[in-house]
């Protein structure tokens, strides 16, 4: 069997254990619909294996490792899309993918069928430790300074149905990036790691802790500098150890660990987390090379070859076609070998719907991976998809090749490439709707070139203050809410995730929403009006504050 | 405790649920069956509800839903929900037109 590049490749161990829990969800599906359980009983249950009831149907939200998955499993998300649901899927902004037309009665041939291809939707949602997420450009970026997937994958194994961890205080999530450009929001997590190489040459890890958004957003403190990776499982057991006895349980908007830090001080906490790991056996949690190396083992590399010189193939292509080279600039990122690039697939056409994708965009997403990438793709927390190592000298093809099915749209890091929760068009918990307010900025901004012109600027938006849009974060945030039955945006400035993460902050009064989208248009043209030679909009706004952008945006309200 | 829903005036009440098995969303007729459609929907005065939504509770087992509860509409036929939440329940996301929910059969 080959074992598949970026990702684990299974055992048997590993197949019987999904099959066992297979085997006691559908008889649990089975109790629920005789009645033998009831839906207080069951709610509980089913949540454990991914399962929500949401406004339409049943949404299954189904895990991806680090965001990382092979093109047999693409394909399976697509004919799960064609069997199960409606025809399409949704990436989210934890690296994910969710269904939101699923039947209850068939939800166990839907995990049977995902099982086939090494996958399962245990650990998706309730008060455990969540989906571990890493950096897009894992293994590929000429930025890197560590692979994080090897001990993204470790995080996986160690969290996946941990005994004392079943049950927190609130939902957990740690994200590990190995880069020194912070690609994953690290001091937006529970756990934020940046892995690096140490003096030994084994690599060593800096923590952030207490980071997370919401309602209460907050920035991660490191807690630690340079924890050896022998000593990773063990201290981040401590870390958690330490909030599992201490975080909330009276109050859900104050359980998170967050919350706990801010209490505590990140010196106080720091200190109870040693005093834990002074009384551990800490020989039980050592993470020895041997164990390193045998899980580096089971991630394929691919051979990276390039013969010929690519970079000018590339280069020649770039001139004679505009529209490519304009795509080139936005949705490419350097690769750590001189003859490959990482190409990102933007899921956010002008007016179309943030991180949904149909089943045959993902077939051929599949193909494409296969063909150019070692049959391998990436789900970013931006909710598109990478492709890690395209040969330069390919690009130009595959370019092609993603137009055909209305994936190239060039607008990475741009003011098209919004990130949205779904909003109240299907989730239980928003307040008002997330989507249609995206379609219309990305409509407004749709064409390539003025989105070049605008330079870097993130909207995210989310449709309630559970901010899953990240509009914390963004450099310009909408978040939904409810105003007499009425849906209003609150508009935020100044968020970034990134390195020199920050926290938007609020402009004023929250707008309709299609004053909302006028006044992000006229914000717009404040910052092009404003802006001096080399500025993007968060320079502008360091340099101005947001007065400016304040006054351009409630102009005629 | 479950707030009661406001109804204002020239409002009325309707019940609502997922159907058990697939999800799907449902009202509550006057013969008290469930359907998918909001156009079919007994209304109800404020001051009706209690014993009515309470019966569809204990019986939502037998009847197949789950999650009963009584939404506020405004008296029109076919009765239009008052909330912006409960009008995509009953019509289909807002994103997706082809996936919209006729009022009546």
């Amino acid at each position: 069997m080959s074992v598949p590049v970026g990702h684990y490749q299974y055992d048997q161990i590993d197949r019987d254990f999904l099959d066992a829990r297979i085997a006691e969800f559908s008889e649990q599906v089975a109790r629920r619909i005789d009645g033998t359980l009831t839906e207080d009983e069951f709610k509980p249950l089913r949540l454990m294996n991914g399962l929500y009831l949401q406004l339409h149907a049943y949404m299954l939200r189904i895990a991806i490792p680090y965001g990382t998955i092979d093109s047999k499993q693409m394909r399976m998300f697509a004919y799960i899309a064609r069997r199960y649901d409606r025809d399409y899927g949704h990436f989210t902004t934890r690296q994910n993918i969710q269904f939101n037309w699923i039947k209850l009665e068939e939800t166990p041939d839907i995990l049977r069928d995902l099982a086939r291809v090494d996958m399962h939707a245990i650990q998706t949602s309730g008060n455990c430790i969540r989906n571990v997420t890493s950096d897009e450009f894992a293994g590929a970026a000429a930025d890197e300074l560590v692979d994080p997937r090897i001990h993204a994958e470790i995080l996986r194994q160690w969290s996946t149905l941990h005994p004392e961890f079943t049950f927190l205080p609130r939902k957990f999530k740690i994200a590990i990036s190995g880069s020194p450009n912070d690609r994953v929001a690290a001091r937006f997590h529970d756990i934020g790691i940046l892995a690096r190489p140490g003096d030994d040459g084994r690599t060593v890890f800096r923590i952030f802790v207490g980071g997370g958004l919401g309602r209460t957003p907050i920035i991660g403190q490191e807690i630690f500098d340079a924890v050896p990776e022998e000593r990773l499982l063990a201290t981040l057991e401590a870390i958690v150890r330490v909030y599992n006895a201490h975080g909330r349980r009276d109050n859900i908007y104050k359980a998170r660990i967050k919350i706990l830090v801010q209490a505590l001080g990140i010196d106080a906490y720091r200190e109870a987390v040693e005093a834990e790991l002074a009384q551990m056996d800490l020989e039980h949690y050592r993470l020895t090379p041997d164990m390193v190396d045998a899980i580096q083992a089971r991630f394929a590399v691919p051979t990276l070859s390039a013969p010929g010189n690519p970079a000018q193939e590339l280069a020649n292509k770039r001139r004679e076609n505009p529209e490519f080279d304009l795509w080139v600039r936005s949705n490419t990122h350097p690769h750590r070998d001189a003859g490959h690039i990482i190409a990102v697939v933007s899921l956010k056409p002008a007016g179309g719907i943030p991180g949904d994708a149909t089943s045959a965009q993902m077939d051929r997403l599949a193909d494409l991976a296969d063909e150019y990438s070692f049959g391998e793709l990436r789900i970013t927390h931006l909710q598109n998809i990478v492709l890690g190592h395209v040969r330069q000298d390919r690009l130009y093809d595959l370019w092609t090749s993603l137009k055909e099915v209305d994936l190239a749209s060039a607008n990475i890091g741009l003011i098209g490439d919004i990130v949205a929760c779904p909003g109240l068009d299907y989730c239980a918990l928003a307040n008002a709707r997330s989507i249609p307010i995206a379609q219309k900025l990305g409509a407004r901004f749709g064409d390539a070139s003025l989105q070049a012109e605008i330079g870097a600027l993130r909207i995210n938006i989310s449709g309630c203050i559970n901010a899953c849009g990240h509009h914390h974060a963004g450099h310009i945030g909408l978040l939904g809410v409810d105003k007499r039955g009425e849906e209003f945006f609150q508009i935020t400035l100044g968020g970034r995730a990134e390195n020199g993460a920050s926290i938007g902050t609020i402009l004023g009064p929250a707008l309709p929403e299609d004053d909302t989208v006028d006044a992000i248009a006229r914000l717009v043209d404040r910052y092009l009006g404003m802006r001096e030679k080399g500025e993007t909009f968060l320079d502008t706004l360091d340099r101005l504050g947001d007065a400016p952008f304040k006054e351009a945006a409630y102009e005629t309200v | 405790m479950k707030r009661a829903v406001r109804v204002g005036t020239d409002e009325k009440l309707v019940l609502t649920a997922n159907r058990l098995l697939d999800g799907v969303i449902v009202w509550r007729d006057r013969l008290g069956q469930w359907r998918p459609h909001i156009g079919v929907a007994e209304k109800l005065d404020a001051e009706q509800v209690a014993p009515v939504l309470e019966l569809a509770q204990a019986r939502a087992q037998a009847d197949g839903v789950v999650g009963v509860y009584e939404v506020a509409v405004k008296d029109v036929e076919p009765p239009e929900p008052v909330t912006v939440r409960e009008r995509i329940r009953a019509y289909g996301p807002t994103v997706h037109p082809e996936f919209a929910v006729e009022t009546v059969q």
